[in-house]
C-alpha cells in the first residue's frame, strides 16, 4: 500500500499536469500576482478568458461570456447543494478563482476551520479539474505539506463536462476530513502515521488544526475584496448580521407577502383549464 | 361684536372667538334667531293668527296680512334673514363640543328649535330658485366642512339636509343648472368624506331616507347620474362614490343596498357601452408603423379620454368595493359591455374597424389593473365565443393578416403576454406543450436541465449572418461599443498563458486567473444580459402565483396527452355544441376544399396529408364514409389567410360571412402585392437549391418552408386533418355530443374491431392514437441517439419523414396556433416591415423570458430534439439566416447598406426615447441609444424602410444576441426564484 504511493503520484501527473502545476514554490505571503491591481473591468464579474473558443462555432468575442456564465452556473449549483459547512465565494477579479472556507464539525479534524482557494482552469469545462489549495497546509495524507494543495485529481481523473461539477470538488474537499484515505498520499508522513501510529497522527492533526485556527484572523492571503476574512466577535458589527441570518429562515414567507405580485392565475391547481378556480367573480 | 362676526364670516376665515364668553355667543345667537323668526312667521302661510303682527283675520282674509303671508317676500326682509343666518351659522360652526361630547348650547338650541328645517322651509317659501338652492347648499357645505362638533348625528340637522338634497335631485323643472350641480356634487362629496371618517352617521342617512318614504341611500343615488360626467364635477362625484364603495366593503347594509336597490352597477357598465359607442370607429392612423394607442394618441381623443376615465373608475370601484358589488359590476361589464358591444365590434366588417377595436381592446387591457376586472376582460377573450369561435382564436388568426390589423393584433398579444397570466399562457401555449408530444420521448428528462455551458447561447450566436460577424467587418459602431479586453497590467503579464508560465515566477501555481488576450467584447451584449436578467427575474416573481411549474412533470404530460387530440375540438366544450347540425351536414367539408385546390399547392403545404394518399383512400372508399366535420373556425381562418398569402388571391368560402369584407380587402391588397410576396417567399427555395449542404438549414426544411405562412398553414392543416379523422369516427359510431373526441375514437376502434365485415386494414390503421404515438416515439427515441441536433433531425430524407408524419395523421404534434403563427411570421422576417419585426422579436423575447421549463426548453434549448413536424425557434432562425446569407451574397452593396441601416436604427432609437414612454418591444437596446446620442451619430445615408432585408438583418443579429443573453441568464437564475 505504502510502497507505490510515490510512483503513483507521479503517474497521475499526466501531460497536462506540467502546465497546470509547475514546481510549486512556497506559498509564503506572496499574493497571486496574476491579478492586475488596476484592472477595471466593465462588470466586476466579467472574467476575461483567453481562449478564442470556437467550439460552438461562434465568435471569439463571446468566449468570455460563455466561460463566465458556465462558472456562474456552477456557483448556483453549489448554492443549491447547500453543502454542510462549506462556504465559497468567487473572487472579485476573476470568476476562475473562488475563495472558500470549510468547517469541520466532528471527527479527527473537529473544530478545524480551513480556508482554501479554488482555481478553475480557463478552458473550463473542457480542461482539467479545478484545484483546491488550502491557505495553510493541513496535516493530511492528501494535502501537499508545502503548497497546501489537495489532491483533487484522484477523485476526478478525467473532468467531464455535464457530469462533473465544482460542487462535487467541494464535497470531496470536505469528505477527506471524515474518511481518511492514505492511498498515494501527497503527504507520506501523514499517511504513514495514520497507518502506523494513529495517536501521533491525532496529535499532529490537533496541532495542525490549532495552527490553522491561530491564523484565522490573518489578513486574507490574496488581496481581493471578496476574499474571506475572519475577525473576532464584535457585537457592534456582528450582532445585527447574526440576527438577520437567523431571521432569514422566516423570510421567504414574509417576503412573498410584502412583494406586489404582478402575475395572475385563475387556474385551479391540478387543472389545466383557464379560470377553473372557484373563487371566480360571478359571470352571470 | 356682530360686525366682527360678520366680517369674519364674509372673509371666510374662522375668526377666533376665543375669550368670547360662550354665553354671550348664545345670547347673540338667540337674538338673531328671534329676529329671523319674526320675519319667518310673518310670511308663514300656514300660520293663522299667532304671528307677531297678528291681525285676527282668517286665512282668506284682508289683503294686507294676506299679502304678507302669500305674496312675494320683500327684498329687505330676505336679506335681513340672510344676514342673521350668516352670523348664526358662524356662531354654530365655531361652537365647541360640550362636556363629554354633549351638544354645545347653540347646537342644542338649533336642534330644539328646529332652526335648520325652518330655514329650509323659508327658502322654499321664497321662490326656490337655483340661487336659493345654491345658498342652502353652500350653507351646509360650510357647516359640514367647518363645524367643530358633529352635526349630522342630529336629526333636525340631517332632515332638512336630506330634504334639500331630495329637492335638488328630483327637480321637475328639468335639469338643474350646472352651478347647482357643482355645488350639489361638492356637498355630496363632503358628506361622503364625513361618512368615510365616521361610518356611524351612515345608519342615520338610511333612516332619514326611510322617513322620506324612500328607503334609499339618497347621497348615493344623487351621485349616480354624475358617474360618467366629464370634468371636475364628474371627478368629484366619482371620488365621492369611491368613498362609499370603500365603505361598502365593511358595511353589508350599504353593500346590499347598492347591489340590490340601486342601478349603480348597470349604470356604470352600460355607461361604458354608451361611451364606447361614441368612440371613433376608425382611427386616423398616423403612420404605417403605428400599432397601438399610446398616451399621446388617446389624449387627442376626448371621447376616448372619457371612456378611459370611466373604465378607470370601474377599476377603482372593483378595487375597493364589497365583493357583492364587485361581482355584480364585473358581471354587468361582461354581459353589458364586452359581450354585446365589444364582441360585435371585434367582428365588424371592415379591416379598419376591426383594427380600431383591437387597438381599443389592447388599450383597455393596459388601462385595467384590478385582477377581477382583468379577469373579466381575459375570460371574455379566452372563453367567450362569438359565432361559435373563441375570441382568442379569432385574434390569433388575425396575427397572420397583412397590414396593420396583423400588427395591431401582435401588439395586443404583446400586452397579453406581458400580464404574466397563467390562464392566458395556458390557452395560448402551454396546453399544447403539456402533453410533451412536441418532443421526442427521450427528451422529456432533459427538459428541465439547465444549459450549464451556454451551449444554446453559442448556437444562437452562431447563426449570426456572416455579413454581420464582428470578426469580419467590425462596423464603426461596433468599435464604439466594444471594450478592448486586454490585460491591464503593464509590468508582469504580457501575453498568454504560456508566456506567463515562462516569464513569471510570481505565477506560483500556474493558475491563470486572469488572462489577457486582445478581445473586443461586445458591450451591447452586456446590456442584453442585464435586460435579460431583469426580465427573467421579473417574470419568475410574477409567476410565483401560478398553479403549476409547467416543467414536464406538473401538470403530468400523461394525463393530458389525450387533450392534445381533443384540442382540435377545443377541449372545453362538446364539439357538437359549436356547430349546428345544419352546418355539419351541408357545409362544404374542408376535405373538398382541399382537393379542389390545385394539387401543386397541396403538395407544397400539406405533406402529411399528401404523403399518404393510399392510406386515406381506403377510408374514403368505405361505403359509410362519414361527413367530416368542419375544422374549428379559427383553423379555417388560419388556413384561409394562409391560402390567400400563398396564392396571392382570395378564395371565397361561403360560410364566412362576417369577415368577408375584411378579407376581401386583404385580398385586394394582397393581389396587388402578390408578385413580390411570392417572390420573397420562394427565394429560400432557390437558396436551398444552391446551398443544399451549406448551413444548418437543410433542403428538407427549406422546401418545407416554402412560404412564410407555411408553418401556420401546415399546422392548421394537420390539425384539421386530425379533426377530420376524429370526426369521421365519431360520426360513424355515436352521437358527437357528450364524450370527448378521444373516447369516441376509442369507442369506434372497439366497434370496428368487433365488426366482422370491417376491413382489417382499418383496424390496424386506426390504432389507438396513444399507441400510435408511443410506437412513434419509441421508434424515434431510438433514432435520436445519433442525431443530437434539430438540424440532424430535419435532414432526414423527405421519404423518411413524410410517410411517418402521414401515418400518424391525427396525432401530429402541434405547438399551437399562436406559436405557429409567430414562428411563421418570424420566418418571413426578411420581408417584414421593421416595426413588425420589432414586435415579433419583442414578443418572442418576452416568451423566452418565461421560466417554465416547458416553454424555456421549447424556445431556447437548441439541443432538444423535437418531433419532425414541430418547428423550433432555432430552425426558423436558421432559415432566416439562410435567407439573409443568400441575399447578402447577391447584393454587392449589402455591407454598406447594413452599416447605414444600423445608423438609422440607432438614431431612431434615440428619437423614440426622447418622445415616448418606453414600451416593451419597441426597443432594441435602450442604453445603446443613449451612447449613440452622446456620440452624435448621424446617419450618413438614410436607408429606406422598404429595404426590409437590410433592416431585418440588423434586427436579426440583435435578436440573436438577445436570445443568447436570455438563454445564458436562465442558466444561472433558475435556482433563485425568490431572489432579489
Amino acid at each position: 500500500m505504502d510502497s507505490n504511493k510515490r510512483s503513483d503520484a507521479e503517474e497521475q501527473s499526466g501531460p497536462g499536469e506540467q502546465r497546470a502545476s509547475p514546481a510549486r514554490p512556497p506559498f509564503g505571503k506572496k499574493q497571486l500576482p496574476s491579478i492586475p491591481k488596476n484592472a477595471i473591468p466593465i462588470t466586476k464579474a466579467a472574467s476575461p478568458a483567453s481562449s478564442t473558443q470556437s467550439a460552438n462555432g461562434t465568435h471569439a468575442s463571446y468566449g468570455p461570456f460563455y466561460l463566465e456564465y458556465s462558472l456562474l452556473a456552477e456557483f448556483t449549483l453549489v448554492i443549491k447543494q447547500k453543502l454542510p459547512g462549506i462556504y465559497v465565494q468567487p473572487s472579485y477579479r476573476s470568476a476562475l478563482m473562488w475563495f472558500g472556507v470549510i468547517f469541520i464539525r466532528h471527527g479527527l479534524y473537529q473544530d478545524g476551520v480551513f480556508k482554501f482557494t479554488v482555481y478553475i482552469p480557463d478552458n473550463y469545462p473542457d480542461g482539467d479539474c479545478p484545484r483546491v489549495v488550502f491557505d495553510t497546509p493541513v496535516f493530511h495524507p492528501l494535502v501537499d505539506p508545502v503548497s497546501g494543495e489537495l489532491d483533487v485529481r484522484r477523485a476526478f481523473t478525467k473532468w467531464r463536462r455535464n457530469h462533473n461539477h465544482i460542487w462535487q470538488v467541494l464535497m470531496y474537499a470536505r469528505t477527506i476530513f471524515y474518511k481518511i484515505n492514505t492511498m498515494d498520499p501527497l503527504n507520506p508522513e501523514a499517511a504513514v502515521l495514520y497507518e502506523k501510529d494513529i495517536q501521533l497522527y491525532k496529535s499532529k492533526v490537533v496541532d495542525s488544526v490549532k495552527l490553522c485556527n491561530s491564523h484565522l484572523f490573518d489578513q486574507p492571503k490574496i488581496d481581493d475584496p471578496y476574499a474571506i476574512s475572519f475577525s473576532p466577535w464584535n457585537p457592534a458589527v456582528h450582532e445585527e448580521a447574526k440576527e438577520k441570518m437567523f431571521a432569514h429562515k422566516r423570510r421567504p414567507d414574509d417576503y412573498n407577502k410584502g412583494l406586489p405580485v404582478s402575475g395572475l392565475s385563475w387556474v385551479k391547481p391540478g387543472s389545466t383549464q383557464p379560470f377553473s378556480k372557484e373563487d371566480n367573480p360571478l359571470q352571470t | 361684536m356682530t360686525s366682527m362676526v360678520a366680517d369674519g364670516n364674509r372673509d371666510g376665515q374662522s375668526l377666533v372667538l376665543e375669550g368670547v364668553d360662550p354665553e354671550t355667543c348664545m345670547i347673540v345667537f338667540k337674538n338673531h334667531w328671534a329676529q329671523v323668526v319674526k320675519i319667518l312667521e310673518k310670511h308663514d302661510p300656514l300660520r293663522s293668527n299667532v304671528g307677531g303682527l297678528g291681525g285676527g283675520h282668517g286665512l282668506g282674509g284682508g289683503g294686507g296680512i294676506g299679502s304678507f303671508r302669500f305674496g312675494p317676500i320683500p327684498g329687505d326682509e330676505a336679506s335681513a334673514v340672510q344676514n342673521y343666518v350668516e352670523h348664526m351659522l358662524f356662531l354654530l360652526m365655531e361652537e365647541e363640543c360640550g362636556q363629554n361630547g354633549a351638544m354645545g348650547p347653540i347646537l342644542e338650541f338649533v336642534v330644539m328649535e328646529n332652526v335648520l328645517e325652518r330655514l329650509f322651509i323659508w327658502s322654499l317659501r321664497r321662490e326656490f330658485t337655483d340661487d336659493m338652492k345654491i345658498e342652502q347648499l353652500k350653507m351646509y357645505e360650510m357647516l359640514i366642512g367647518q363645524a367643530r362638533q358633529p352635526l349630522l348625528h342630529h336629526k333636525p340637522v340631517l332632515k332638512p339636509l336630506m330634504m334639500l338634497l331630495s329637492s335638488c335631485s328630483g327637480s321637475p323643472s328639468g335639469p338643474s343648472s350646472s352651478t347647482v350641480e357643482t355645488e350639489l356634487v361638492l356637498l355630496l362629496n363632503q358628506l361622503c368624506c364625513v361618512l368615510a371618517k365616521d361610518p356611524s352617521v351612515l345608519e342615520l342617512f338610511f333612516h332619514t331616507s326611510e322617513d322620506q318614504g324612500a328607503a334609499n341611500f339618497l347621497i348615493f343615488s344623487l351621485l349616480i347620474p354624475f358617474i360618467h360626467r366629464e370634468g371636475l364635477v364628474g371627478q368629484q362625484a366619482r371620488d365621492a362614490l369611491l368613498l362609499i364603495m370603500a365603505l361598502s366593503a365593511e358595511n353589508n347594509v350599504v353593500a346590499k343596498h347598492i347591489a340590490e336597490n340601486t342601478y349603480f352597477c348597470p349604470v356604470l357598465a352600460t355607461g361604458l357601452s354608451g361611451l364606447y359607442s361614441s368612440l371613433p370607429t376608425k382611427l386616423d392612423v398616423p403612420s404605417e408603423e403605428w400599432h397601438c394607442l399610446h398616451r399621446e394618441d388617446w389624449q387627442q381623443l376626448p371621447a376616448l379620454v372619457q371612456f378611459l376615465n370611466s373604465l378607470e373608475f370601474c377599476n377603482a370601484v372593483i378595487q375597493v368595493a364589497h365583493p357583492s358589488i364587485r361581482n355584480q359590476l364585473v358581471g354587468y361589464i361582461h354581459n353589458g359591455f364586452l359581450v354585446p358591444v365589444l364582441a360585435p365590434a371585434l367582428h365588424k366588417l371592415t379591416l379598419e374597424e376591426v383594427m380600431t377595436t383591437t387597438a381599443y381592446l389592447d388599450l383597455f387591457i393596459r388601462s385595467v389593473s384590478e385582477p377581477a376586472l382583468l379577469h373579466t376582460f381575459l375570460s371574455f377573450i379566452l372563453l367567450h365565443r362569438h359565432d361559435s369561435v373563441h375570441i382568442l382564436d379569432t385574434l390569433v388568426s388575425r396575427i397572420n393578416t397583412p397590414f396593420q390589423l396583423g400588427t395591431v393584433s401582435l401588439a395586443l398579444f404583446r400586452t397579453l403576454i406581458g400580464l404574466y397570466c397563467e390562464d392566458v399562457m395556458l390557452q395560448l401555449i402551454f396546453k399544447y406543450l403539456i402533453p410533451c408530444n412536441h418532443m421526442m420521448l427521450s427528451q422529456r428528462r432533459v427538459l428541465r436541465e439547465r444549459d450549464c455551458y451556454s451551449v444554446s447561447a453559442g448556437k444562437f450566436l452562431a447563426l449570426t449572418p456572416s455579413c454581420c460577424s464582428p470578426d469580419i467587418i467590425p462596423p464603426p459602431l461596433r468599435k464604439l461599443d466594444s471594450i478592448l479586453w486586454s490585460k491591464v497590467t503593464d509590468d508582469f503579464h504580457t501575453g498568454t498563458i504560456e508566456s506567463k508560465e515562462v516569464l513569471s515566477e510570481e505565477d506560483d501555481c500556474g493558475n491563470s486567473c486572469v488572462i489577457g488576450s486582445e478581445i473586443y467584447l461586445d458591450v451591447s451584449y452586456l446590456h442584453y444580459l442585464y435586460d435579460a436578467q431583469n426580465g427573467i427575474r421579473h417574470c419568475m416573481r410574477a409567476c410565483r402565483v401560478w398553479s403549476a411549474p409547467y416543467d414536464g412533470e406538473n401538470p403530468p404530460p400523461e394525463e393530458y396527452q389525450r387533450s392534445t387530440l381533443e384540442e382540435a375540438g377545443r377541449t372545453r366544450q362538446p364539439i357538437a355544441s359549436r356547430k349546428t347540425p345544419n352546418q355539419m351536414h351541408c357545409s362544404g367539408p374542408p376535405l373538398k376544399d382541399l382537393t379542389a385546390t390545385p394539387r401543386m399547392l397541396e403538395l407544397e403545404w400539406d405533406d402529411s396529408y399528401d404523403a399518404c394518399p393510399t392510406q386515406l383512400h381506403p377510408e374514403e372508399d368505405q361505403e359509410t364514409r362519414p361527413i367530416p366535420e368542419e375544422p374549428p373556425k379559427h383553423i379555417q381562418e388560419l388556413r384561409r389567410t394562409a391560402i390567400m398569402i400563398v396564392k396571392g388571391s382570395y378564395i371565397e368560402e361561403s360560410e364566412f360571412q362576417n369577415d368577408v369584407m375584411v378579407y376581401d380587402l386583404v385580398a385586394q391588397k394582397d393581389a396587388n402585392d402578390s408578385g413580390s410576396n411570392y417572390h420573397v417567399s420562394s427565394r429560400p427555395t432557390e437558396a436551398a437549391e444552391q446551398e443544399v449542404l451549406d448551413g444548418p438549414v437543410t433542403d428538407q426544411k427549406t422546401t418545407n418552408s416554402e412560404s412564410s405562412m407555411r408553418n401556420g398553414l401546415s399546422s392548421s392543416v394537420n390539425e384539421m386533418d386530425r379533426q377530420k379523422r376524429g370526426s369521421q369516427s365519431d360520426h360513424k359510431s355515436m352521437s358527437p355530443e357528450g364524450e370527448d373526441l378521444m373516447a369516441q375514437y376509442e369507442e369506434l376502434i372497439r366497434t370496428l374491431g368487433a365488426q366482422p365485415g370491417s376491413p382489417a386494414k382499418a383496424d390496424s390503421e386506426l390504432k389507438s392514437p396513444t399507441d400510435l404515438m408511443n410506437d412513434e416515439e419509441d421508434e424515434i427515441d431510438f433514432n435520436s441517439f445519433s442525431p443530437e441536433t434539430p438540424e440532424a433531425e430535419t435532414s432526414l430524407s423527405p421519404f423518411g419523414t413524410k410517410p411517418r408524419s402521414g401515418s400518424k395523421g391525427h396525432s401530429v404534434p402541434f405547438t399551437g396556433p399562436f406559436v405557429s403563427v409567430l414562428l411563421s411570421r418570424l420566418e418571413n422576417m426578411a420581408s417584414n416591415a421593421l416595426h413588425v419585426n420589432l414586435l415579433l422579436t419583442g414578443i418572442l423575447a418576452q416568451l423566452a423570458s418565461y421560466p417554465q421549463p416547458l416553454l424555456r426548453s421549447f424556445l431556447l434549448n437548441t439541443n432538444m430534439v423535437f418531433q419532425p413536424s414541430v418547428r423550433s425557434l432555432y430552425q426558423v432562425l436558421a432559415s432566416v439566416k439562410n435567407q439573409i446569407e443568400q441575399w447578402s451574397a447577391n447584393n454587392k452593396d449589402f455591407p454598406e447598406l447594413l452599416t447605414a441601416a444600423q445608423h438609422c436604427l440607432l438614431v431612431r432609437e434615440s428619437s423614440l426615447r426622447d418622445s415616448q414612454s418606453p414600451q416593451t418591444g419597441d426597443w432594441l437596446h435602450g442604453s445603446e441609444a443613449e451612447r449613440i446620442k452622446n456620440n452624435q451619430i448621424q446617419p450618413k445615408t438614410v436607408v429606406p424602410l422598404n429595404k426590409t432585408e437590410v433592416y431585418a438583418t440588423v434586427l436579426f443579429t440583435e435578436f440573436l444576441k438577445e436570445l443568447a443573453a436570455i438563454a445564458q441568464e436562465h442558466s444561472i437564475l433558475s435556482h433563485f426564484p425568490t431572489d432579489q
